[in-house]
């Protein structure tokens, strides 16, 4: 029987009076891909940073090509073998690739036993031959800065090869890619599991978990809830072992569109129109310009949008404005909505604060009574309003930041890949809500990367190239993901 | 480990700068017999008093986010203002003309630091520089107004009101005024919410430059107070006065439990941390020890507010 690359067996971890982790047993053999899925808070995050090296288990061992290993920091973990690569790659932007894969372990001229400078021609040569194993060639002198994440993320991968990892973990590596780099990525990891290196990936998207891994350790509330091999899972079944419930599609209604709230009469063919109690959808790659357009409308662009909003000429030239239109932005980007180290109810008044106070200070019972219903509405856990918002899961900050809109009463709806990251019950329920908010005569505009998303959602779904319109379908034509793909060039 | 957890949970409860306050004045009560006495106790209070102003004013702009050196000068320009206008043009206008020079350099450096973008430690390292040389050029580097000031305002700085000094008033009501603009007026709710996420405060349609703008007059206004007091309690507008005023402020909101990347702190404790700085030179004092060593343990006490800042907010 073959040895796993890593073990890990019977990892307890609590913080504070939370259990993360209860007994969890975790292994991954050379040359496998090992998915982890869970909700979020179902303690993923709690095992990979304790295989990282961040955190220490409070009970439990970690074996590592057959050794025992205790990291105390994550500079121990990287000596083992274990790499991580982060959601928010640990890059330098300013230095070139060549010097990012080197860090750490910088190649140097010796001259009589000293470090007399850096060895550039063979950080150079090393560079390149680690990301030709990846089938990428850039420029080894070219900043970091100046390449897209897709390409980052292959020189944060390279530096783990470089480093001789024989554990590759990912985390949600395929969130910020477009179709054509999650594809050039599964390439890169079928490469590197025909090398023997042992992967551990997670993502929330279960669709590619069932082509990708080999095997699938799921987890819920800090416990393993089960582990199955390839073709014995898909993704229905994933969600129901997730959340202990049935995945379900939300069935919108017929749309029956009241009447227009924003329209850009600028520009007649990609200018936006919005109608009372409808859900438009902006369907694209990354760079196709969607989150471009929802920013435009909440003014944060440069360039002032020029808008009518309920018939009225609005000059949008930042978010102030936009929000007095009664315009509201919520984006997958959760410290962007959040003010971290307040409480819920304080995130939530954040945009109302000019309707409920004045000089004379503060109505509290009417900011108590929105507060209260909107926790209730949202379904915000745990129901204390007083909890600092950092201490909430990813779909429940996402929630908080529905309710601040809801709170300050807008018409329009900006939401920028709203459920990035999110959960699928918290998804659910964000859905039930964008819904509900244009049942109730409310306008949503929804720029997404998540197909299925947009498919299930919108009345309206606008496919953008290159920041320009190129298809309109509406819901009466049968919206499908693959439609949506085709439009959108993926 | 323990330690740490211990002191955590203390924190919690937000004890820790009254704690050490406690601690120190039960130490010093101890290890002398002069530091129970009323004239010694009285005397803290008044040297706090001004400061604690300089420390209100100091919070906010610390609680927005930013931070502001300038504070010493503007004391010392306020205070020679105050006494030249007094002199000629009496009181009332003397006041209000020491006061408006503070607010219009709070808001020449709010101005700078919010809509500029330049950052709060340079620009008010050079309006601390620029108002000291101003201060110096307007007086020629002596006292003003030692002799006409009028009697009012001498009073002002030495006479008591109900058994307290006038200069201990005025910090107690600003105190619980602005306590209650902080935390009951949406303006206060969306200083903290700046400080806090400035990025997130903005999509929320929140005007951020006007906010942390609005800090720096806040502060600059009250150093402004400050200097008239000061002058009061000098009988004369000092150009030397205030110097290092804007270490120990910055120091006292950071003993008083302000983080200095924003967005946490409370207007009351950093009057506490201004007498933690207070008693602590107080006990020096007391206990005879060598005005250069008071220096150095000053200075360590400030880095070891600083540092135990990092302990505090790192995760």
């Amino acid at each position: 029987m073959k040895q796993s690359t890593v073990l890990a067996r019977r990892i307890t971890k609590h913080f504070g009076a939370t259990t993360a982790l209860d007994d969890v047993d975790f292994d991954v053999m050379p040359g496998e891909i090992h998915a982890l899925v869970g909700e979020n808070g179902a303690g993923k995050s709690t095992l990979i940073r304790i295989l990282g090296g961040v955190h220490g288990p409070d009970r439990g061992e970690i074996y590592v090509g057959g050794q025992a290993c205790r990291f105390s920091s994550p500079r121990e973990a990287i000596a083992a073998g274990i790499a991580t690569i982060p959601q928010e790659l640990r890059l330098v932007p300013a230095l070139s690739v060549a010097e990012n894969m080197a860090l750490g372990d910088f190649l140097v001229w010796r001259r009589f036993g000293l470090a007399v400078g850096l060895d550039r021609a063979r950080m150079r040569q090393e560079a390149r031959e680690t990301l030709q194993v990846l089938d990428f060639a850039p420029n080894p002198d070219c900043p970091v800065r100046q390449l897209t994440f897709g390409e980052r993320q292959l020189v944060a991968i390279g530096k783990a090869l470089r480093r001789r990892c024989r554990v590759l973990i990912l985390d949600e590596p395929t969130a910020a890619l477009d179709s054509h780099e999650i594809k050039r990525l599964f390439g890169v990891l079928g490469r590197m599991k025909e090398q023997g290196v042992a992967i551990i990936y997670i993502s929330h998207r279960l669709d590619e978990i069932v082509s990708l891994a080999d095997r699938c350790t799921i987890l819920r509330d800090g416990h393993v809830v089960a582990v199955s091999r390839r073709g014995e899972f898909d993704v229905a079944a994933l969600v129901q072992a997730m959340t202990g419930r049935i995945a379900h599609d939300i069935q919108a209604e017929t749309p029956s569109p009241g009447d227009t709230l924003l329209e850009e009469p600028q520009s007649p063919e990609d200018g936006m129109r919005l109608r009372a109690g409808e859900v438009v959808g902006l369907a694209g790659l990354l760079g196709s310009g969607k989150d471009l357009i929802l920013r435009r409308l909440f003014g944060v662009e440069s360039e002032p949008a020029r808008v009518l909003i309920k018939g009225v000429p609005k000059r949008l030239s930042n978010p102030s404005h936009a929000v007095a239109a009664g315009i509201g932005m919520v984006s997958g980007e959760r410290d962007l909505g959040l003010i971290l180290n307040q409480s819920v109810r304080d995130n939530i008044l954040l945009a109302s604060l000019d309707r409920l106070g004045s000089l004379k200070g503060f109505d509290r019972s009417a900011a108590d009574r929105i507060v209260n219903t909107l926790v209730e509405l949202l379904d915000i856990r745990p129901r204390q309003a007083e909890l600092k918002v950092s201490a909430l899961s990813g779909g429940n900050q996402q929630k908080v930041i529905l309710a601040k809109w809801l709170a300050r009463e807008v018409d329009i709806l900006l939401l920028d890949d709203p459920t990035q990251g999110v959960d699928v019950a918290a998804k659910t329920q964000i859905h039930v809500l964008v819904r509900d908010f244009a049942k109730r005569g409310g306008g949503v505009l929804l720029g997404s990367s998540d197909l299925s998303e947009l498919a299930h959602l919108c009345d309206t779904v606008v496919a953008l190239r290159r920041g320009r319109a190129c298809a309109r379908m509406e819901r009466t034509d049968s919206l499908s993901e693959q439609m949506l793909l085709r439009a959108i060039g993926g | 480990m323990n330690l740490k957890h211990a002191a955590r949970r203390l924190h919690l409860r937000g004890l820790t700068p009254l704690l050490t306050l406690f601690v120190l004045c039960a130490f010093t009560a101890l290890a002398t017999d002069r530091f129970l006495s009323p004239l010694n106790l009285t005397n803290i209070l008044v040297q706090s008093s001004i400061m604690a102003v300089i420390a209100l004013g100091m919070t906010f702009v610390i609680i927005g986010g930013g931070f502001d050196l300038s504070v010493g000068s503007t004391v010392a320009l306020s205070g020679c203002i105050a006494a030249l206008v007094m002199v000629k043009a009496g009181l009332p206008l003397g006041v209000v003309a020491g006061i408006g020079a503070g607010a219009l350099i709070g808001l020449i450096n709010g101005l700078v630091i919010a809509l500029l973008g330049v950052n709060a430690f340079i620009t008010t390292l050079g309006t601390m520089v620029l108002i000291r040389g101003v201060v110096f050029l307007m007086t020629a580097g002596a006292p003003v107004g030692d002799e006409g000031l009028p009697s009012a305002f001498v009073a002002f700085g030495s006479r008591r009101f109900l058994g307290i000094h006038y200069l201990v008033w005025v910090p107690a009501v600003l105190l619980a005024l602005l306590s209650w603009v902080m935390h009951n007026t949406p303006h206060g709710r969306r200083i903290y919410a700046v400080g806090g996420g400035r990025d997130a405060a903005y999509l929320s349609g929140i005007p951020v430059q006007r906010v942390i703008a609005s800090t720096y007059v806040w502060c600059g206004t009250l150093a402004g107070i400050a200097g008239v007091m000061l002058a009061a309690r000098l009988q004369s507008g000092q150009p030397t006065a205030g110097e290092f005023y804007e270490l120990t402020a910055i120091a006292a909101v950071v003993l008083g439990g302000a983080a200095l990347h924003g967005g946490e702190g409370t207007l009351y404790k950093s009057v506490i941390g201004v007498f933690i700085m207070v008693v602590l030179g107080n006990s020096l004092n007391l206990l005879n020890v060598d005005s250069y060593w008071q220096r150095v343990a000053i200075g360590a006490v400030i880095i070891a507010a600083a540092a135990a800042d990092r302990l505090r907010w790192r995760r």
